[in-house]
């Protein structure tokens, strides 16, 4: 076995043990507000097509940080990306938080069509409505560049298996092949979740709709705070 | 129907749990882990002992900066290490993966070797550092990083 399939073991688990930990309390609200904004719709493929976009962004950068051997150099050039994509996805939950719920119904003098979640739905209804399947894969191709303490620690591995490898395509795979190890291991903790959300959406909806959204919109406040600071 | 009541809470319950599970750790203070802080690496290097042996961790250049290539110096005096040093760096409290400095000798019970400390989105800047000396012990130097 080379020293790069038993790291590909390593990060598999990895990447499964800090899943259960901390992507969930990372990437957990988006993926609970996506289950949540699927109302009647099959809930399977839009998780398997977020997770294949989240993995294959993860798979490209490490085969960036292999080619490149520098961890530092490439994480400085993305930075601005990975705190567009925090603000973003904050944006994303607020959204998602505010079209799920009946609180702007309520308190919005517009009870009416011409109502703010009309407003809300039209503007943004393309962006967190998702009205495609297939559209699930880019968002998980952007949300794969999410800043994540844990991602940034694989990044730092797959430099360096990138630099101890001879040649540039065995650099780039020997990158690639850590962090899809490693992305493929933080699938189970996410879908999970996901699924869990979308099991307790169908049988206490109400309930589920209003604290959900409440919690979302938080979240998501949280999200926009802690990308302005990033 | 009972049966499917109890399934229903049962669901509903572990839902609302990992959501709280969830959310606890993105608004969690840093103050607990701040109480941990051993070392002033921002200003100076930090020195511990391991039953005798005396343990010197430096972090050049300063400020001590995440996401920059840093190079981490390790004196050992009292102690004749069998094979090279090795540092594990973590946040306290918080599981970010292996991520680990190899070193290389310099000079007599000095050790050398370039890593670097990641930023958390959390935006907590406490971090550890864990020197291992083979066949002697470990001990672990906690400090704040500059974001």
């Amino acid at each position: 076995m080379s020293s790069i399939d038993t790291l590909s073991l390593v990060f598999l688990t990895t990447g499964f043990t800090v899943g259960f930990g901390h992507c969930i309390g990372m990437c957990g609200p988006i993926v609970i507000s996506m289950s949540l904004n699927l109302k009647t719709r099959n809930t399977i493929w839009p998780h398997i097509l977020y997770h294949a976009g989240r993995v294959t962004t993860y798979t490209l950068l490490g085969g960036i940080m292999g080619v490149t051997g520098s961890f530092a150099m490439v994480a400085s050039r993305i930075a601005l990306i990975q705190k567009g994509v925090l603000i973003f996805s904050g944006v994303l939950i607020i959204f998602m938080g505010v079209m799920m719920g009946p609180w702007l119904i309520k308190f919005s003098c517009f009870k009416n069509e011409t109502g703010i979640q009309t407003f809300f739905s039209r503007t943004f209804g393309s962006l967190v409505g998702l009205k495609s399947t297939l559209a699930f894969f880019p968002l998980g191709l952007m949300l794969g560049l999410l800043p994540c303490g844990p991602v940034y620690t694989v990044l730092i591995a797959s430099a360096r298996a990138g630099m101890e490898t001879a040649g540039m395509y065995q650099s780039f795979m020997s990158g690639m092949v850590l962090m899809l190890f490693f992305g493929i291991g933080t699938i189970p903790a996410l879908f999970f979740v996901g699924r869990l959300a979308g099991t307790a959406r169908f049988i206490r909806g109400p309930i589920i709709y209003k604290l959900g959204s409440f919690i979302m919109m938080g979240l998501g406040i949280y999200f926009v705070f802690k990308g302005i600071r990033y | 129907m009972q049966l499917f009541k109890k399934t229903t809470a049962i669901l509903s319950i572990l839902f609302w749990f990992f959501t709280v599970y969830l959310a606890v750790p993105l608004f969690a203070s840093d103050s607990k882990t701040g109480a941990l802080i051993n070392c002033d690496i921002q200003h100076q290097p930090c020195t511990r002992q391991i039953s005798g042996t005396i343990v010197t961790l430096d972090i050049q250049p300063r400020p001590v900066k995440a996401m920059k290539d840093l190079i981490f110096e390790v004196q050992i005096k009292n102690a004749d290490l069998t094979r090279l040093p090795m540092i594990d760096l973590s946040m306290p409290g918080m599981k970010m993966g292996r991520n680990q400095v190899t070193m290389k000798m310099t000079a007599k019970g000095v050790y050398q070797g370039t890593g670097i400390i990641v930023r958390c989105p959390s935006g907590k800047t406490v971090w550890q550092a864990t020197v291992n000396l083979p066949g002697t012990g470990s001990t672990s130097f906690i400090f704040d990083v500059i974001y």
